[in-house]
């Protein structure tokens, strides 16, 4: 398909500067890995002998060029902090952050599409002062702030929950749910506060349309009205915002996967640009990004197959 | 007849028992079998112990590996995989005579031949390979011989050989050109490697081929006779604190490296856990910059000495868990003095006053170079700060994170009058190690290009070069003397760091690495 | 994190019509927002933290770093109303003096916005040769997730107030000046404009007196989500241990070094994060009253 065409190659420049940025940004932070290979007790030989095998001071385009040709030989070098290869520590990482975000986005979508319907068919009355009262405070909690008060509540004095830790889906989905549910629910809530709002005043425009109106004159069913037309012409700027959601997800995992001790993609990249874990941030953060262009690109097909006037473009 | 037939067998007895073969005093495990989790607090990236100086990596790689030489119970050199040494008597040649029947976890006996490998790669990728700086070269004239001469004598050379923070481990010698951090983990201990997820955890199960050192009837140190009880050790990596204390009190760990002290209360009411309190782990310790004003002049570092409180610096530092200690040695070390007890815990204001006062401080700002990264650090700056502000020094905070920070004072970058730090292995080492960080090059007290304190230069080299031990002590006694009159550095006290272990687990001591040999889950 | 941003955002694509051409006369907006329920909620919830951080100095006279070992971890009280943490200093001096330092750098990141963001997106929905390259650029800054992007340029520039203010503006501008293009472009074809450039005025002239005063309403919206999102998110970034240098007081690092003891001491964490839920509530409400007042178009139905 043509459009996939040209949003993939229209992609390649700006991970070309993603991955210069990268590289950047990790040469300009001062201090690098030998203080972390060297531990505390490293004597300043010690960390010199460390900057010296493993090449830091050679010059920046030494290093970047040398980093290049890995790239395009599939080798992203190797984790200094994980002491394995990045793309194999990138394909351990990204699915627990993968399961999270899509834990998060079934809350999310549940809930948002829920409230925001309900908001918009109810409109003006408490239902919908209510839901858009909840989804105010969604989007204005700090998300590590409800995932600290839920571990003191559910963990904590309750003993529901652990307080932190993950087991692996294919461990055993009991565990993986027990620990999954409080990150998922703190990072869901930034979305589905967005996601209630904006349903809502799409809903509540898509109704106003005359021929909804027409349709209601007909006598149709209402419930029938509102799924057949409306939802269907909502679903589509819905499509546009899950694509900015799935990228918020990724985002908001920072901070959740910290909180909770979880072992995913994003506490890896926070940890290695603290510990200037070199290949692994610029590995690491090009994977990421190249895996969010791709996630836009299909939104965006999505978005062509659902609207006729785009496809046509 | 039958007087020669006891004879006999009384002879065969104390043949037997003089080389301790069936020795009855040796230990065994009362109890075999079960698995041990471990929780340990920081993640380990490598088994590749010459390649690496963390703690992480030691925890785990030495139950996997064996040395020549290592350290006992008291820090003294004692062998280990060597059976003798012998040191010629111009100290030029240094003769291992190898232990027989050892043989490594895929099977191989070992002979002279991978200690020589193991040796070269030290010399290749090794972090301490300084320490051959004197070698002339080494040979393995025999299986069971390995020999190295030395261009001069060096005293210091089997303290240095038998070190713990970077061991020169023996590995195969087809594994001689690993790259640094991919070595093959392949040893001689007690337990042997079964799986290891960067990240999550790491698996050991028991060595049945392992060959115990005969020389010694228990384990001490990092060496002696040990034996793995346990099938199976697991080092989990549990960063956050609170998951180590559940997981100590659910019984979900049998063992953990580190408990929070706000932990501490409920758990020693618990009675299914043991705490393993470890004192003296590191000298918690402020490092001043003398080509930085106004540290530069020493009244105003004598002031600053003459002001602190060591107990609400150190309290704060470990929320409680601390010693109070003069100097870099610890009190159950050998090479321990008090020298310079005069300079310690002084908490003067008048005193300190008064000095400010005689070096003419106008208020320039004072910079205490911290960071976030270990809470030890941050708070001692902190209540640092506040004494300091509270004789009239504009004491002013500089927080980074670790790397940053350790960047700033090796480059010497401006804007820093005190750098704080910790000494954790280097003390424990002994004195000379530690002394190593007031010498040339890189300092840790600054001096200027080539002008570092030349007392400080000639007691060091007296530490390291004068034959008799007695003198080499007496050197030492003088360099501590010296830095802490001229405050080279600043130590606060030693840290406490409290393991736990649960109640049924025995024979656990707290030692520098958590051991993981000899001890077994009671019945 | 950036939801309200890229939320705006999405709704503005939603609605690229045309937007309303008449600029409002400045007094009968004002008269209008002050009638507006959600604009007044915000702006009381928004006002009673702008006027604690503004009369901070007399508020909160405590030094907020200052230690005091022997009140630790007193409960909210008597004594000290929001209590004290592990140092023994008093949380309702850090409390207000974090507020002071949360509206100065959700100012500064919106003042930067304000002037990079606008003149980023007017030069590229204005200039086709510069929006190619531009937008490029743009979306390669995007493309990060943002904390991370965050996280590396404070790491880069330093812990810092500054730094933080610095780190927030670079990754927002990108959004900002994405839809003041957005405005750009469509206003560019409008038949006045074309009637300008026919008439032969320049391009800065046109700029400044045809479209930029028309971009300005759903510029003014985003700007007070911004506003949210940047209180939000330096609270993430000191939370993990970045931005405005400890023991500098912010909402981030008190809830973070608070959590250790968030057994024994909650309101460590807990009053600073409503704190910061009360002001990000505020500037939200304060937005959609904005929205509704400023721009029809993109009004949520009354």
């Amino acid at each position: 398909m043509s459009l996939v065409l040209r949003r993939v190659l229209g992609a390649l420049p700006v991970l070309l500067i993603v991955s210069l940025i990268t590289f950047g940004m990790m040469r300009l932070i001062p201090g690098d890995p030998s203080s972390i290979i060297g531990g505390i007790s490293a004597t300043p030989e010690q960390l010199q002998q460390i900057r010296n095998d493993l090449g830091l001071d050679e010059p920046f385009t030494v290093q970047l060029l040398r980093w290049y040709g890995g790239l395009l030989h599939g080798n992203l070098g190797r984790s200094i902090l994980m002491g394995q290869d990045v793309v194999a520590v990138t394909l351990q990482r990204l699915p627990v952050t993968l399961a999270l975000s899509a834990y998060a986005l079934v809350i999310t979508l549940v809930l948002g599409l829920a409230s925001g319907i309900l908001a918009a068919l109810r409109q003006n009355t408490w239902v919908d002062q209510a839901a858009m009262m909840v989804a105010m405070l969604g989007i204005s909690l700090p998300n590590f702030f409800l995932g600290l008060l839920m571990i003191i509540f559910f963990a904590v004095k309750l003993g529901w929950l652990p307080t932190g830790g993950y087991i692996a889906f294919t461990d055993d989905p009991i565990g993986w749910l027990r620990t999954s549910t409080m990150p998922a629910i703190s990072l869901a809530l930034l979305q589905v506060g967005l996601l209630a709002r904006i349903t809502r005043s799409t809903m509540l425009e898509v109704l106003r349309q005359d021929y909804i109106r027409t349709a209601r004159a007909k006598g149709l069913p209402h419930r029938l009205v509102v799924m057949k037309h409306a939802l269907s012409n909502a679903l589509i700027p819905i499509t546009t915002v899950v694509g900015i959601i799935v990228s918020l997800l990724v985002s908001g995992s920072v901070v959740t996967e910290t909180l909770f001790s979880i072992p995913g993609m994003g506490q890896l990249l926070t940890q290695a640009v603290l510990n200037r874990d070199y290949p692994m941030v610029q590995g690491g953060l090009f994977l990421v990004t190249a895996f969010l262009v791709l996630i836009n690109i299909g939104v965006d097909v999505c978005y062509s197959l659902l609207d006729p006037r785009v496809r046509h473009e | 007849m039958a007087r020669v037939r006891l004879t006999l067998i009384g002879l065969a007895a104390a043949f037997v028992g003089s080389t301790g073969l069936a020795s009855a005093a040796a230990f065994k495990c009362p109890q075999v079998g079960g698995e041990f989790v471990f929780g340990q607090e920081a993640n380990v990236n490598s088994l590749d112990q010459p390649a690496s100086n963390t703690i992480s990596t030691r925890n785990i790689a030495m139950n996997i590996f064996e040395t020549l030489m290592t350290r006992d119970e008291n820090n003294n050199p004692i062998t280990d995989l060597a059976e003798s040494y012998a040191e010629s008597p111009d100290r030029l040649t240094y003769t291992f005579k190898l232990r027989q029947g050892v043989k490594f976890h895929n099977g191989k006996p070992m002979t002279s031949a991978d200690v020589l490998a193991s040796f070269d790669r030290y010399n290749k990728v090794g972090l301490e390979r300084g320490m051959f700086k004197n070698v002339a070269s080494w040979d393995a004239p025999d299986g069971s011989s390995f020999v190295i001469h030395m261009k001069q004598p060096q005293p210091t050379f089997i303290e240095q050989i038998s070190s713990f923070s970077v061991p020169i481990v023996i590995v195969p010698a087809e594994f001689k050109d690993d790259p640094a951090m991919q070595l093959h983990v392949v040893g001689t201990g007690p337990w042997q490697l079964v799986e290891f997820t960067p990240g999550s955890q790491v698996k050991l199960k028991r060595y049945d081929g392992y060959a115990p050192n005969t020389k010694y009837e228990e384990r001490t140190g990092f060496g002696g006779y040990k034996q793995a009880c346990f099938d199976t050790v697991v080092f989990r990596i549990v960063t956050e604190p609170g998951a180590r204390v559940a997981g100590l009190k659910t019984g979900e760990l049998q063992g953990v490296e580190d408990l929070p002290t706000k932990s501490l209360e409920e758990l020693k009411k618990d009675k299914n856990v043991t705490l393993v309190p470890l004192p003296n782990w590191w000298i918690q310790i402020a490092l001043p910059s003398i080509s930085a004003p106004p540290t530069d002049n020493l009244l105003v570092r004598k002031a600053i000495q003459a002001a602190l409180d060591m107990d609400e610096i150190m309290d704060a530092a470990t929320d409680g868990n601390y010693k109070l200690n003069v100097g870099f040695q610890y009190p159950n070390q050998p090479s321990y003095t008090d020298a310079g007890k005069e300079t310690y815990n002084i908490k003067d204001p008048a005193k300190a006053k008064a000095y400010l006062a005689q070096a003419g401080y106008k208020g320039e700002p004072i910079v205490l170079l911290t960071n976030k990264d270990y809470t030890s650090m941050y708070n001692a700056a902190l209540v640092m700060a506040e004494q300091l502000k509270a004789i009239g020094m504009k004491a002013e905070l500089k927080v980074v994170d670790w790397p940053t920070s350790v960047n700033i004072m090796t480059k010497n970058e401006p804007g820093w009058n005190f750098f704080f730090t910790g000494y954790g292995t280097q003390p424990a080492l002994g004195a000379l190690a530690t002394m190593q960080f007031f010498t040339p090059p890189n300092a840790n007290y600054k001096p200027a290009e080539g002008k570092d304190d030349p007392d400080l230069i000639k007691a060091w080299d007296d530490m390291n070069n004068l034959p008799d031990p007695k003198d080499r002590q007496a050197a030492f006694v003088r360099m501590q003397t010296l830095i802490l009159d001229k405050v080279y550095a600043i130590p606060f006290g030693s840290l406490t760091k409290v393991q736990g272990v649960r109640a049924n687990v025995q024979g656990y001591k707290s030692f520098r690495i958590p051991r993981m040999s000899n001890v077994w889950f009671a019945k | 994190m950036s939801s309200a941003i890229d939320g705006g955002a999405a709704q503005l694509e939603l609605d690229a019509e045309i937007p309303d051409t008449h600029v409002h006369p400045a007094w009968a907006t004002l008269k209008r927002l002050f009638a507006h329920r959600l604009f007044l909620s915000g702006l009381g919830l928004f006002g009673i933290i702008l006027l604690a951080a503004a009369l901070a100095p007399w508020i909160a006279p405590v030094d907020p770093t200052r230690l005091a070992m022997r009140f630790k971890f007193r409960p909210p009280g008597a004594e000290f109303a929001f209590g004290t943490d592990n140092f023994g200093r008093s949380l309702w001096s850090r409390v207000i003096w974090g507020a002071q330092l949360s509206v100065i750098i959700g100012l500064s990141v919106v003042a930067l916005n304000a002037v990079f963001g606008t003149l980023i997106g007017a030069l590229a929905g204005y200039f086709k040769p510069l929006d190619n390259a531009l937008m490029r650029v743009n979306d390669a800054l995007m493309a990060f997730p943002a904390i991370l992007l965050a996280i590396g340029i404070t790491a880069v520039l330093g812990p810092s107030t500054l730094d933080a203010i610095l780190a927030l503006a670079i990754v927002y501008i990108p959004r900002t000046a994405r839809i003041v293009r957005s405005s750009v472009i469509v206003l560019r074809e409008m038949e006045y404009v074309q009637a300008a450039v026919a008439a032969g005025a320049g391009h800065w002239r046109i700029l400044r007196r045809h479209i930029l005063p028309n971009a300005m309403a759903p510029l003014i919206v985003q700007l007070s989500f911004l506003f949210a999102y940047a209180v939000l998110s330096e609270a993430t970034l000191s939370f993990l241990g970045l931005g405005a240098v400890p023991p500098t007081p912010t909402w981030g690092n008190i809830m973070a070094e608070g959590r250790q003891y968030m057994i024994e001491a909650p309101w460590i964490i807990t009053i600073p994060g409503i704190a910061l839920m009360i002001t990000v509530m505020g500037l939200n409400l304060l937005g959609d009253g904005l929205r509704d007042v400023l721009d029809p178009r993109l009004r949520i139905q009354q």
